[in-house]
């Protein structure tokens, strides 16, 4: 019984998200782990839709045409004049000058502002990993897809699942 | 069994005894605990306690303890300060605040968390002891992902042997005041429609008003009340009217923006018992920035209204900025204070709108009597006309209001600055009023922004999505000060002005006016000079209202400290030093 509970298990491990359309890998465990800690929900939503309104636009990670090099930059270095922060550890103050060629000095007023953490090498190239394999090119957002982000019974899908929800009914 | 007679009789004596000094050394008993109508209705008759939100229905934060005064202040010390929870983050917010009041009753204090959390504190013997905790589990994700704007929770309100309290993911809850323990809640908001509650209870008689907050991801804002002895909704009015209302004439667009309308009313409103009103403030129009979406004054967003407390029927309102192209909320208290005008008596509302103005009307009827700017700079119009204390441009014929149209965000000015920036002149940060000096105190963020509006299409809104129609930019810096007004002449008397805008709220004694900066500052001011007297700096970022309360006969000034709301993560390029400052959660409380 032991041994068969064991398989199940196994086997409901490996099945399940790919059944929610969502094959989850270790480095696609990291790279969630970090969008999240990064605050990139914060802009750009969990589902990387992202979008105008307070805190300015925001790209759609969905609908982005950048490539993965492109997008390590911009983690790296953040965009200049937008809200997207740097990520890299001394971005604007290594003599090697990786973001844009320019250094603090050169960059001025326009420097991307600081990230809510440093995130180290292979942070990035997980983070970005994720959004390239789980985000980008991925079309509407999808009420399996929130499940596989946020996890079984949290509230944050109901407004994508086509019937009714056990939200809150005002006025009872 | 003579010496044992006589020990049960010694035993009986001694337990009488004890039974005695146990209840003369005890707080007040159960019934003095017990908060009645009657004693809300005369909060401010209760020196030494602060029994609601705004200290009394009439919005006052006005207390007459004087031990501290202008004499006094330079002995004020901290006097005992307690670590509080709730500095997780949750849905697009890194970390929650502290904007709330300390409501006080007989030497102890009951605060909460950004995240609703309820503490009562022992404060009685001039130390500040953590009696219990009411975590209410609020779901971060679902309520911090549309929590525009922030985590925050103002407070809570007492009822009865109840502790009656709001939180994020759109709860009211009843917690018993002894133990600590939830004696009932009830679903009021739904965050699946972008409703959140941030603000404090308002109990009237026995029913708990809830607003709600929401307007940037399109909802359509209410009020609530619920019965507190039956727990059911007595009534809900919404602050968008639907079709067959009076207002829904002001809505002309094809859009069925109306169901998407907005009109937040999250800062706990008055209310005058001698009329029956609840006067509460409602909040911008949405979309926020592209007001052609919405032609029409767009009511009642942007108004002050007074509603019957009895079924929530508006009896009247007066609108600030109709078919609001600015994020000019009205969402600030309305201060009841009966003085005379023109030599006749009048019962006033006073309100500090976003918009930059200072207001008074006739609370009877919601008619204008006086208004004039409060901060130092507006560019959105010229000017309030004396009599209708509308917007000079104001033209009710047309459909989209274009005031000063350089100074506009509007489909023909996409880009714009706007004096005072979408902050507001005034945010939710209280106003105090002294009646003895008839001086009304505001908490001015003196400002300027910057104005994109993105252009909504029909169907563009989705739930739980951002509904704004474009967003600010900080393009320069943001001061503050606190700004004096005469409320017998609606004349400014003195501007004391800050290095920050004020993001926290007042307190007016009988001599001073306390307040506290988002650097730390928090300071004691004359109340007639507006000199400051006192300052400590709490190495923290004050975001919320002190109040005044006694314990043992001794006056203390309280002030929850943890940088809150959304300056941090959207205004802060505006004051660059405050970058420095880290979210916390701490109630510190002075003595002299």
């Amino acid at each position: 019984m032991r041994t068969i509970g064991l398989l199940t298990m196994l086997l409901l491990a490996l099945v399940v998200p790919i059944a929610l359309g969502q094959p989850v890998t270790t480095a696609d465990t990291q790279g969630k782990s970090v969008f999240r800690k990064a605050n990139c929900i914060g802009c750009h939503k969990w589902d990387g839709s992202g979008g105008g309104g307070y805190g300015g636009d925001a790209l759609s990670l969905r609908r982005t045409q950048l490539g993965q090099e492109q997008i390590v930059m911009i983690v790296q270095c953040g965009r200049p004049g937008t809200g997207m922060p740097y990520h890299l550890r001394g971005a604007y103050d290594d003599p090697n000058k990786p973001c844009y060629g320019m250094d603090r000095q050169q960059i001025g007023g326009h420097i991307p502002p600081e990230p809510t953490i440093y995130l180290r090498a292979d942070d990035i190239k997980a983070v970005v990993a994720y959004v390239v394999d789980n985000i980008k090119g991925k079309g509407e957002t999808t009420h399996a897809g929130c499940i596989a982000f946020w996890g079984a019974g949290s509230r944050v899908c109901n407004v994508y699942q086509d019937t009714g929800h056990e939200a809150a009914k005002p006025g009872g | 069994m003579k010496k044992l007679g006589s020990s049960i009789r010694h035993v009986q004596l001694l337990a009488a005894s004890s039974a005695l000094i146990a209840l003369l050394a005890a707080p007040p008993g159960r019934a003095a605990d017990e908060v009645t109508s009657e004693r809300l209705l005369n909060a401010d008759k209760e020196q030494g306690n602060w029994l609601l939100h705004h200290k009394d229905y009439s919005a006052h934060r006005f207390s007459t303890l004087n031990q501290i005064n202008r004499e006094t202040i330079k002995n004020l010390k901290v006097a005992w300060t307690l670590q509080l929870g709730g500095l997780e983050g949750g849905g697009i917010w890194t970390h929650g605040g502290l904007e709330g009041t300390p409501i006080a009753e007989n030497g102890f204090l009951y605060v909460t968390d950004g995240w609703g959390s309820v503490y009562k504190i022992d404060a009685r013997d001039g130390n500040g002891k953590l009696l219990w905790k009411m975590d209410p589990k609020t779901d971060h994700d679902w309520a911090g992902a549309v929590a525009c704007c922030g985590v925050d929770n103002r407070g809570v309100a007492l009822w009865d042997d109840l502790v009656i309290s709001h939180t994020l993911d759109g709860r009211l809850i009843a917690t018993n005041k002894d133990t600590g323990a939830i004696a009932w809640q009830r679903q009021v908001a739904d965050p699946d429609k972008g409703e959140v509650v941030t603000g404090a209870p308002l109990v009237v008689r026995d029913m708990a008003i809830t607003g709600v907050a929401g307007a940037e991801y399109g909802i359509r804002g209410w009020i609530a009340a619920t019965d507190l002895k039956t727990q059911k909704e007595t009534w809900r009015t919404y602050t968008i009217p639907t079709k067959g209302e009076p207002g829904i004439e002001t809505w002309q667009d094809s859009n069925n923006a109306a169901a998407t309308g907005g009109g937040s009313t999250w800062v706990t409103g008055s209310y005058d018992p001698s009329s029956n009103t609840i006067i509460w403030g409602v909040g911008n129009p949405g979309p926020d920035w592209d007001s052609e979406y919405r032609p029409g004054d767009n009511l009642y967003t942007d108004s002050s209204i007074g509603l019957d407390a009895d079924t929530g029927k508006i009896k009247w309102h007066f609108q600030h900025t109709p078919n609001d192209p600015y994020d000019y909320d009205s969402v600030a208290e309305n201060v009841l204070v009966d003085t005379t005008s023109n030599n006749r008596p009048v019962k006033l509302a006073l309100e500090a709108d976003r918009n930059g103005f200072a207001y008074a009307i006739d609370r009877t009827n919601g008619e204008f009597v006086w208004g004039l700017p409060f901060v130092k700079k507006v560019t959105w119009t010229k000017g309030l006309n004396s009599e209708t204390g509308k917007p000079v441009e104001y033209d009710p014929k047309l459909p989209v209001q274009h005031y000063n149209p350089q100074a506009t965000p509007s489909r023909q000015n996409l880009e714009t600055d706007i004096c005072p920036g979408n902050m507001g002149g005034k945010n939710w940060p209280p106003t105090a009023f002294n009646p003895t000096l008839n001086l009304w105190y505001i908490p001015v963020i003196e400002s300027c922004n910057h104005i994109k509006v993105e252009v909504q299409q029909p169907g563009s809104f989705k739930p739980r999505e951002f509904f704004t129609g474009g967003g600010p930019k900080e393009n320069g810096r943001i001061t503050g000060s606190i700004t004096a007004i005469d409320v017998t002449t609606g004349k400014e008397v003195g501007k004391a002005e800050t290095r920050y805008p004020m993001l926290g709220g007042i307190l007016a004694t009988p001599e001073l006016v306390f307040a506290g900066e988002p650097d730390g500052t928090i300071m004691a001011i004359d109340a007639k000079t507006l000199k400051v007297l006192w300052e400590f700096n709490c190495g923290c970022g004050v975001n919320a209202p002190p109040m005044t309360f006694t314990a043992g006969g001794k006056q203390y000034i309280a002030i929850l400290a943890g940088q809150g709301g959304v300056w941090d993560k959207w205004f802060i390029e505006a004051t660059p030093e405050l970058k420095a400052i880290q979210p916390g959660s701490m109630l510190f409380v002075f003595g002299l």
